[in-house]
């Protein structure tokens, strides 16, 4: 793992037991999930994780909850049934780890697919290929970068295509590392 | 929230910032200010007032509203005041100008546009330091750069509150202000205050990030610019003791102002020291015009700051310190905005019109929308012109300044030529270019912000992602 995963301090005091969520008799009636998923979030107690099981890898919401704070961890029940642990993570203290704006869900996500060193490269350049990149993606995978610079004109740019990132510069200082994490739908 | 990527006017504010420059440049072509009438004289102020406010101070405040946002990844507070911020300071050096008018004589409309100007330029900036400090926050301040904005909008709030009772006092509407002596003593520390704290300082502090960013060179230590901060911000503390003593009813004497002037320098030798091995240490190897042409900035900076202070120190005659100002106002602000204007407009008129399709179609390259070598030109007449103003102003050859501003008029004119053919994309490949209802404008702020074509998840046909 390239870039340091951000510090988490385990919360204080004792963790309520996860809310239980089982949608697939919803899914099975034909009915939508996403509200009841969204009211039994909003129903959750601070510090409480939600277990939701269902008839396929809901992969879309982690990124829904993760901009709630809440990372995901998942695991197949067999029959094509998940079963998905979403839990609040604790704050990340951005200031000494991640450039303001990084993502706080960014320890909870998957390894990098793809890596790109673009410390050569002239801006815009690492701007341009990192979205080109970001376009040959599936949602959810994650790219890595290493770069010259904090990318300040990439990152607005990232938010309004709804790709999620958490970055910051090694400890030496030369180098900037990027992790981000493509959103939304894949382009046909 | 999506954070803009662009603030909504800062193309305006930088037109309207040139426009007033090419204004000042004519008058002084025109043979009016300074040297041929007094510095002081109403007719100098009225130059000094329209390049010092009209024109670096909108085009610093036009940045600074671009980049603050994007440096602190936060929107920007208080974002539809930019326009009334941009409109009340306008309206302001326009009253300005006029009370200046009828101290000189060529007017007799009333003096009390004096105190009204320092009013409004007072709010319309008072406005813009709220948006750019709301903007920062807190986080801001753990960044040199948003420290020395910080420091910079101090001095900003401390000049334009003596610019303002002069005002008042030239249109006797403050006797009692008047009877402290605060003018003419005061005005070298309002001057200190106004170009040395807010445009010197901020402009360090852009500077660092700029050229750091455009060289591709790692960041100076932070013990370095904190060193320079630091001198900057014990000659603002002086100049404002000068101020206040004054006001007070004391002589400060001759040693603060030495002693600001002296500090003041001594940030500006460091700091050129600090860019000197930007440039030494950077990753890029070929310059673009905007690094090239800010050399020429750098290296009026050094002359400048060097100079300057014992010129004051040991009492040189008007003309030597007048040129030097010059020399430090014209070849290195001015040199400076002007040679980043081309980038930060080529750049963000980029970002404009092909962010979006970065990834998704070809896109020009940035340094397609800028027509070299036409550009180049441009900067070197303006350099060429400030060279030529300096040795004219430092010997009292009035009619080669004249000339040598002309060179200068005719560089900002050609500058703001190319930089709306850049705003138009007049010079990209046709193919590249956006249809017309989807091009930049030159003026006003970008079209609303496309949709992502990534619609919030909603359904659970949308959830299902089973192969």
């Amino acid at each position: 793992m390239p870039l340091s995963r951000p510090p988490t301090s385990s919360t204080e005091g004792p963790e309520p037991n996860p809310r239980e969520l089982d949608v697939r008799p919803l899914l099975k009636a034909g009915q939508e999930p996403f509200e009841v998923i969204m009211a039994a979030v909003d129903a959750l107690a601070p510090g409480q994780s939600l277990r939701l099981v269902a008839s396929f890898r809901p992969v879309p919401l982690f990124s829904v909850m993760a901009r709630r704070g809440y990372a995901a961890a998942d695991h197949a029940l067999g029959d094509g049934d998940w079963e998905v642990l979403f839990s609040p993570h604790a704050e990340v203290r951005t200031d000494e780890a991640l450039a303001v704006g990084s993502s706080p869900a960014a320890a909870a996500w998957a390894d990098p697919i793809e890596a790109l060193d673009l410390r050569e490269l002239d801006p815009p350049e690492p701007m341009i290929r990192i979205l080109e990149a970001l376009e040959d993606l599936q949602p959810g995978d994650v790219l890595f970068a290493l770069l010259a610079r904090e990318p300040v004109f990439l990152f607005p740019e990232l938010t309004t295509r709804a790709h999620e990132w958490a970055g910051n510069f090694e400890a030496q200082g030369g180098t900037y590392r990027l992790l981000v994490r493509r959103g939304g739908s894949p382009r046909e | 929230m999506p954070l803009a990527a662009h603030s909504h006017w800062t193309m305006t504010f930088f037109a309207v910032a040139l426009t007033l420059l090419a204004g000042a440049e004519g008058l002084m072509v025109a043979g009016i200010g300074y040297p041929a009438t007094d510095l002081a004289a109403p007719e100098s102020l009225v130059v000094v007032h329209l390049v010092v406010i009209g024109w670096l101070s909108l085009a610093m405040s036009g940045a600074l509203l671009q980049f603050v946002p994007v440096l602190v990844s936060r929107p920007l507070a208080f974002a539809p005041l930019a326009l009334p911020v941009l409109v009340t300071i306008v309206v302001g050096l326009a009253a300005l100008v006029a009370g200046f008018s009828v101290l000189a004589g060529w007017t007799d409309w009333t003096l009390d546009l004096m105190p009204v100007a320092g009013l409004l330029i007072t709010a319309g900036f008072t406005v813009l330091a709220l948006m750019l400090a709301g903007t920062m926050g807190g986080a801001g301040l753990v960044q040199p750069f948003g420290r020395f904005v910080a420091v910079g909008l101090a001095s900003l709030m401390a000049a334009l509150a003596s610019g303002t009772a002069f005002a008042a006092i030239f249109a006797g509407r403050a006797d009692w202000l008047a009877a402290a002596s605060l003018l003419p003593e005061g005005t070298r520390f309002h001057a200190l205050l106004g170009l040395g704290g807010w445009l010197g300082l901020t402009a360090f502090g852009v500077g660092y990030r700029l050229f750091a960013m455009f060289l591709l060179s790692p960041d100076p230590p932070r013990r370095r610019m904190a060193a320079v901060l630091a001198c900057g911000a014990i000659a603002l503390l002086a100049a404002g003791a000068g101020l206040a003593a004054l006001g007070a009813g004391l002589d400060p004497g001759d040693l603060v102002e030495a002693a600001a002037v002296g500090a003041l320098a001594l940030a500006a030798l460091l700091h050129g020291r600090d860019v000197v091995m930007l440039y030494r240490v950077r990753h890029r190897k070929g310059l673009e015009i905007n690094m090239r042409a800010s050399i020429g900035a750098v290296a009026a900076l050094g002359i400048g700051a060097a100079l300057l202070p014992p010129a004051v120190l040991f009492g040189a005659s008007e003309r030597v310190v007048a040129a030097l100002v010059f020399l430090l106002v014209f070849g290195w602000l001015s040199g400076l905005t002007l040679a980043q204007l081309v980038k930060i407009v080529s750049f963000m008129t980029w970002l404009e019109a092909y962010g979006g399709q970065i990834g998704r179609r070809r896109v020009p390259q940035v340094g397609a929308l800028v027509a070299m070598p036409r550009t180049a030109i441009w900067l070197a007449l303006h350099f060429a012109g400030v060279v030529a103003g300096t040795l004219a102003l430092a010997i009292g050859a009035a009619g080669s300044f004249r000339l040598a501003i002309l060179a200068c008029l005719a560089g900002t004119a050609g500058l703001a030529v190319e930089l709306v053919r850049v705003r138009r994309l007049c010079d990209v490949e046709p193919s590249l270019r956006p249809p017309v209802d989807a091009r930049t404008r030159i003026l006003l702020p970008p079209r609303p912000p496309r949709r992502t074509d990534d619609a919030p998840i909603t359904t659970t046909h949308q959830l299902d992602r089973r192969p």
